[in-house]
């Protein structure tokens, strides 16, 4: 008998699975209920898995990061979970959200900006994204120039929080 | 007709064109950037020429490069698609000039629909009703504030030479204007090369209904019926179908004529589309032409049964349009999906990344027209449209049923697709009941981007691979600080093989 344990993040959020595999079933134990299921993989990727009587059909694609579930027409990308609870700072960062080019930067560094100014304009597939500031504060370092590749997740531009300033 | 022709496009138009050719035994030349080197439509010309760099200006939008490849490989006219050079007059100016056949209309009719203050001018001159607005071309922004402020707000602000909702901006307050009007000059001058803009009223419960015109070179013209296309997202269609479940016989009728009139008024010849804004009470104004292929040409092709592509080569080679108005006519209902690169729930920002996994949906009255394939990476250089589903039903209620279920059977892995958005809009209730206009999706925003819990199916499914794929390996390698941190092994309590 083989048994594993799964820590998969989803959308914010832990699962943690347990998987034994006897001879003819699996038995998967998440949210302290334990099921028995007879699975197949008919081709790489394509699962069919007996639970009860309810048939699960599933595709599933290894991405880099993370893996793709296709179920009932929707697409789930689940994560494996790092074990120590690492904290995504999401509030206070301000990161592109697109790879693109940059078209214009509004700010010099040392200016002082206000919650939902622009500082920056990114354009990727014709179309413009605004960057805005997150929080009032006073911009540290810009990252990037006018006309300068940014890649998405990246951070433009470093802006110091002013005191006193309301998220 | 033709014996080779270039393409001048890529993705799944690029494909579809391909097809047309090979079907009717005209040869075929594909081009391509570096960074399309392995797409499927250059695997699928006979021929296909390397235009360099990546980025839009060095690759599909360059102009002498493009007019050497076909001069280079003998080609005797040019295919544009859409986007990129479609809808460019320079373009169609620099085949004349080099004595290649530009399939869609003469250069002088693109340079007029595609001034869209002259062409509303021409319309309205015609007798096509216009919409309200300020069309002129003074474009100091002060002067364009003025303007906006008569009349009134909401108002949209658009490029002239605009067109697929690039270099537009809806306005709702006086405070918003300006920079709405820098916003949209800047996006048109990158993407069209021309800054200028004009503003318009924005219309109670509008709808996007235009109506397919197919013209040749000996004074035929006639219209293919319309084209519902009122679901859009950043002011671009996501979803069409006709016929429109708004339409009656009468309207029909009127719609048709005045898009013919529309066409001939401009001496419009190939195929092109005549868009038009109705509004809560059934008026209709004309918007603009488009004066190339439309992306979602395909549902009239399925409820016509003809085929615009062929048609469209047809005519450039200087044929007879052998369909007459009273020979055309709609058979059941068509409806076409966009798949698109992108996170609805992320603003409909486009994504990029390798197809890990892509398996459309087949089976009756299901058409695919595709540019991707498994394996292949979607990069941050083009349009994000990844493919088209086109289902036809006997009637609506039908073509929504298949759409739902060839949605749900659309496998696409790896990046981010609009797929399961589009299943939530043809499930809407307003949806189904045809209650729709262009703000569908900010109207249902609530119920379409619900939050949704990952099934607990998803998570069995998943934990069954893993475990089928977690291949037992011997403790000192496991050990070893090279292996792999995220491995289940790692947090593995007592276990051992057999029972």
């Amino acid at each position: 008998m083989i048994e594993v344990e799964f820590n998969y993040e989803y959308d914010g959020r832990i699962y943690k699975m347990k998987v034994e595999k006897t001879k003819d079933a699996y038995l998967i134990t998440f949210d302290e209920t334990t099921y028995t299921v007879n699975a197949t993989e008919i081709k790489p990727g394509y699962l069919k898995i007996k639970l009860g009587d309810k048939i699960i059909k599933a595709v599933i694609s290894e991405g880099n990061e993370s893996k793709f579930v296709f179920l009932n027409g929707n697409v789930y990308n689940i994560r494996r979970a790092i074990s120590k609870g690492r904290k995504i700072e999401k509030e206070d960062e301000i990161l592109s959200p697109i790879s693109g080019k940059v078209v214009k930067v509004e700010v010099k560094e040392g200016d002082r900006v206000k919650k939902g100014d622009v500082i920056m304009v990114i354009e990727a597939m014709k179309m413009e994204y605004l960057i805005k500031a997150p929080y009032d504060g006073i911009i540290k370092k810009i990252y990037f120039k006018k006309d300068e590749q940014i890649d998405m997740g990246v951070k433009p531009v470093e802006i110091e929080k002013e005191e006193g300033s309301k998220k | 007709m033709f014996k080779k022709i270039l393409i001048a496009n890529r993705g799944e138009i690029a494909i579809r064109i391909l097809k047309a050719c090979q079907e009717m035994g005209i040869s075929t030349v594909a081009v391509y950037s570096d960074a399309d080197a392995y797409s499927p439509h250059v695997h699928l010309a006979d021929e296909a020429i390397c235009l360099g760099d990546p980025s839009p200006l060095e690759s599909y939008l360059n102009i002498p490069k493009i007019i050497d490849a076909a001069i280079e490989t003998n080609a005797e006219a040019i295919h544009p698609g859409y986007g990129f050079l479609a809808e460019n007059a320079d373009f169609a100016y620099a085949c004349r000039e080099a004595g290649i056949k530009f399939i869609g209309p003469e250069p002088e009719v693109i340079e007029l629909m595609g001034d869209k203050i002259a062409a509303k001018k021409k319309m309205e001159k015609a007798g096509v009703p216009v919409i309200p607005g300020y069309h002129g071309e003074r474009q100091e922004n002060d002067f364009l504030v003025k303007q906006g402020k008569k009349i009134g707000f909401p108002l949209l602000v658009k490029a002239a030479a605009g067109g697929g909702g690039k270099g537009m901006r809806i306005v709702h307050s006086e405070e918003e204007l300006e920079e709405a009007i820098e916003g949209a000059k800047r996006e048109a001058k990158s993407s069209f090369g021309s800054d200028v803009v004009f503003l318009e009223k924005y219309l109670d419960k509008p709808r996007h209904i235009e109506f397919q015109i197919l013209a040749d070179e000996h004074g035929n013209t006639i219209h293919l019926f319309e084209r519902e296309c009122s679901i859009q997202r950043r002011h671009q269609k996501i979803i069409e179908e006709t016929p429109s479940p708004v339409m009656t016989p009468e309207l029909r009728k009127k719609m048709g004529e005045a898009a013919v009139k529309a066409a001939k008024a401009v001496g419009y010849t190939n195929a092109g589309t005549i868009e038009f804004m109705v509004d809560g009470s059934l008026n209709f104004y004309f918007m603009e032409m488009n004066t190339r292929l439309q992306v979602e040409h395909p549902i009239t092709e399925a409820t016509t049964g003809i085929d615009i592509v062929k048609w469209q080569l047809r005519i450039a080679s200087g044929e007879k349009l052998t369909l007459k108005q009273k020979d055309v006519s709609q058979r059941g209902h068509a409806i076409e999906c966009r798949i698109y690169a992108e996170d609805p729930a992320n603003g409909f920002l486009p994504c990029s990344g390798i197809l890990t996994k892509v398996e459309p949906p087949v089976g009756p009255n299901i058409r695919n027209d595709m540019g991707i394939e498994t394996g292949m990476e979607v990069t941050a250089y083009y349009d994000p449209l990844l493919a088209k589903l086109i289902v036809s039903g006997e009637n609506r209620e039908d073509a929504i049923d298949k759409m739902i279920w060839a949605l749900s059977n659309y496998v696409v892995l790896g990046i981010t697709t609009n797929i399961s958005f589009l299943k939530e809009v043809l499930n809407h209730e307003a949806f189904r009941k045809g209650e729709i206009t262009t703000h569908f999706i900010d109207t249902h925003f609530k119920d379409l981007f619900a939050a949704k819990e990952i099934p607990f199916e998803a998570l069995i499914a998943l934990s069954v691979y893993d475990a089928m794929h977690a291949k037992p390996v011997r403790k000192e390698i496991t050990a070893l600080p090279t292996s792999d941190p995220y491995s289940p092994w790692k947090r593995v309590g007592k276990w051992r093989i057999g029972d």
